[in-house]
């Protein structure tokens, strides 16, 4: 079928008469950076948005669209004269693409109430015509293999018989910001996609401590932001914090039983400035309840206790097959599981303690002045914009 | 001296050397070392991996570097025989394949499979309905080079593709050395190829295979699991990367080599079918052309040939455990003294207008050396 637009419903934001006019313009701004490859045209209307494909491929371009969040679903259409002829004409079209056999129905929306002929009679006209003009397929209007769909609007008539289910939420940018921690594991880059599906604008944060950690694994987190920017259709930035020396102080100094919680502790303290810095309202992790010893809720409360930031956790109590199966959908599990250390095992304790006391946390901490060091890891961070490394770059008079 | 034995292996582009010898400088790391400079190779690596996908149309496959073709046609058959077994145990491939190919299959009769061949026609293709015929259940893999490397014969790939829709445990391994750089041919929907970049002027050592599902793949041989763990071995990055570049030259000068290499094609064709008692093969790509001495043997053209600073091949060089005589030829119901007399003429991008002239009396004054020798 030689479809001409694609039609993009949107989601939540229809709910929303008041901000209407800014979300729309948010999610015209992501579809246009999203789609700029396919030469396509974006028309963002107030209630729905067509694109006019100009020759693209219209799987290809329905697929980049699908984790742009704020859409409900897109459908591949034919722009139609709104005469009854062209309907005619292109219903007939797509039945011959059904198969012998097969049943079929004529759905009709009549937007446009000026149009001369009702609802009813919109489907008698098509549903006849095509019966007419093929062998072998008969209607069912209770469970069809096949739906026409037909839209007579104000501007033309829309016609169509697949409707791809996005992933829906609110635009790009609407939601405020947020600072995500992301390791380079499976949770934290679905914990990403999860908080951004709420248009929330997120700017990482990722700790390493060369040359505790490998430079691969700070590639790997890269290669996550990339991933994920290029699905949502939204830059992101990540900030990577130096954190060696904050590790071995930690390590020096801090009972091995607590290293880890405190560790975390400092972690969302350089989070917490971060999110001042950046004016962002709220820190999102991967965490999930009771999945190591650092997220039972004893130990959570005791991390948490650093900061007055809400700490945003979508994956509180989902299980571990939800996520990978998430991760598996947004395209990161097969990064995420690449075999580099994120956070470096050799200061891991063996037996952290799954019920740190706060007391003794703050205790032990206090006799270090672990600020100067937060300070300085805070100064020196080093920032990466999605996909500003393309590989091959360097390699061009070589190739 | 005139060169035209590029079916053979081919003179590298001066870029490609440049590129070898700038990577073996610059990047002699191993791509698999975790310091910075081993993961720059390895970046290269990756690099030249997509430009390869890229260029041959398949960015949803997988590209396993290897030594050459013979190499990735070892790995295809034996490699995948081994994982597929225990769903039948017939081989079907054609009569014009490679030795690379027949005398691996042959070999694996020895571990209980089948191998059966599919016929060919009198024009050099492989005949499909011979396929339909020997496709059934116990079938699990077939295998059809791209271009018969001694005729240049283009094979259906596609439709054979389309023919295999309908057995889809069967898998499809295609050797396109022959192709590669010298047609576009649409591969989609195959499960492997093999090719070799001296034959499209890169380097020698440097080939691959390219995959649908490198899982599909056990390894033939072990060791520190590079490529996938299918072809264990530090990788060969410089004549990789050089690879890589020759086969961008080669798709940018595919169209224009395609048309001026046909007409020399086509003066030297006219040129010798003038000749009594010489024969030319039906042909494909324009790059390779088969003529028969009928009464003398190909050594014999060759060397007289030779002896005029033009080097051309027989088609007896690459005999398998077969047959004595070249299969491709005796496949398309040859005589056997067209097949003992039958020499491969080869060009490629650096054959130029007075070389194909010069060949052309050559053959001229070769067939008056020798007339009295030919029936």
């Amino acid at each position: 079928m030689n479809y001409d637009h694609i039609l993009v419903r949107y989601g939540e934001l229809t709910l929303k008469s008041k901000n209407r006019k800014i979300f729309v313009d948010a999610l015209r701004r992501t579809m246009i950076q999203t789609l700029e490859p396919f030469g396509v045209h974006v028309k963002a209307n107030r209630d729905r948005a067509y694109i006019e494909l100009n020759n693209a491929d219209p799987y290809k371009v329905m697929d980049a669209l699908k984790h742009v969040t704020g859409i409900l679903s897109v459908s591949p259409v034919v722009k139609l004269e709104k005469t009854n002829a062209a309907m005619q004409k292109n219903a007939v079209d797509f039945a011959h693409e059904f198969q012998d056999g097969s049943t079929f129905k004529i759905e009709v929306k009549r937007a446009d109430k000026g149009y001369p002929l009702k609802t009813f009679d919109i489907q008698q006209l098509l549903g006849s015509h095509v019966l007419e003009n093929t062998e072998e397929i008969t209607v069912d209007v209770r469970q069809p293999d096949y739906e026409i769909m037909v839209e007579v609007r104000q501007d033309a008539v829309y016609m169509y018989r697949e409707v791809i289910a996005c992933v829906g939420g609110f635009p790009a940018g609407t939601g405020g910001r947020a600072i995500l921690m992301l390791s380079g594991g499976i949770d934290s880059p679905v914990a990403a996609f999860e908080i951004m599906k709420k248009g929330v604008e997120v700017e990482a944060v990722h700790f390493h401590s060369p040359p505790y950690t490998s430079p691969q694994a700070t590639e790997k987190v890269k290669q996550l932001v990339d991933i994920i920017s290029d699905r949502t259709g939204v830059d992101i930035r990540l900030n990577i914090v130096p954190f060696t020396e904050l590790q071995t102080t930690i390590y020096d100094r801090i009972p091995q039983s607590l290293s880890m919680t405190s560790t975390r502790r400092i972690m969302l303290r350089i989070a917490e400035k971060l999110a001042s810095r950046k004016h962002a309202g709220a820190i999102v992790n991967g965490e999930n309840l009771g999945q190591v010893a650092s997220q039972t809720m004893t130990s959570m409360h005791v991390i948490n206790r650093v900061t007055s930031f809400p700490i945003l956790r979508p994956l509180l109590t989902l299980e571990k097959d939800e996520i990978i199966g998430k991760a598996k959908a947004y395209g990161t599990y097969e990064t995420s599981i690449l075999p580099f250390e994120d956070c470096c095992t050799i200061f891991t304790p063996k037996s952290p303690k799954t019920k740190p006391s706060l007391e003794k946390v703050e205790g032990f901490e206090s006799r270090v002045d672990f600020e100067p060091l937060i300070d300085e890891a805070a100064d020196n961070i080093e920032v990466y914009i999605s996909n500003t490394e393309a590989e091959s770059e360097s390699f061009e008079s070589l190739l | 001296m005139i060169y035209m034995d590029n079916a053979a292996s081919t003179r590298p582009y001066d870029e490609a050397v440049d590129a070898f010898t700038e990577v073996s400088r610059s990047y002699y790391f191993n791509t698999a070392s975790i310091h910075s400079e081993g993961r720059k190779a390895e970046k290269l690596l990756g690099a030249s991996r997509r430009q390869i996908l890229d260029l041959m149309d398949l960015g949803d496959y997988e590209c396993v570097f290897t030594s050459g073709a013979t190499e990735s046609n070892n790995i295809a058959i034996q490699g995948v025989l081994e994982t597929k077994k225990q769903f039948g145990r017939t081989v079907l491939l054609s009569e014009m394949e490679h030795p690379s190919v027949i005398n691996v299959a042959e070999k694996m009769k020895h571990k209980g499979f089948n191998v059966e061949y599919i016929k060919t026609t009198e024009s050099g293709i492989v005949d499909l309905d011979s396929l339909k015929y020997l496709l059934g259940n116990d079938v699990i893999f077939v295998t059809v080079m791209a271009v018969n490397n001694v005729t240049g014969s283009v094979q259906p790939v596609s439709e054979i593709v389309e023919i295999l829709k309908s057995y889809p445990k069967v898998y499809f391994h295609v050797d396109a050395t022959q192709a590669v750089g010298k047609v576009r041919m649409d591969y989609s929907g195959v499960d492997s190829l093999s090719l070799s970049a001296h034959k499209f002027h890169g380097v020698k050592g440097a080939g691959a295979l390219i995959v649908k599902e490198v899982k599909s793949m056990s390894p033939i041989t072990f060791g520190g699991g590079h490529e996938f763990n299918v072809r264990s071995g530090t990788v060969n990055l410089a004549a990789i990367a050089a690879m890589a570049k020759a086969l961008r030259m080669s798709m940018e000068s595919l169209e224009e080599n395609r048309l001026r290499i046909s007409r020399y094609n086509k003066s030297i064709r006219e040129a010798v079918s003038k000749l009594p008692s010489v024969q030319v093969q039906p042909g494909g790509v324009p790059q390779i052309i088969n003529v028969s001495y009928i009464g003398a043997r190909g050594e014999i053209v060759v060397n007289a040939l030779s002896q005029r600073e033009i080097m051309v091949s027989t088609t007896s060089a690459c005999a398998s455990k077969l047959s004595s005589l070249n299969e491709t030829l005796m496949a398309m119901n040859n005589s056997p003294d067209v097949v003992k007399g039958s020499i491969r003429i080869s060009m490629g991008h650096f054959t130029n207008d007075q070389e194909a002239d010069k060949l052309v009396s050559a053959l001229n004054s070769v067939y008056k050396e020798i007339g009295g020798v030919l029936k």
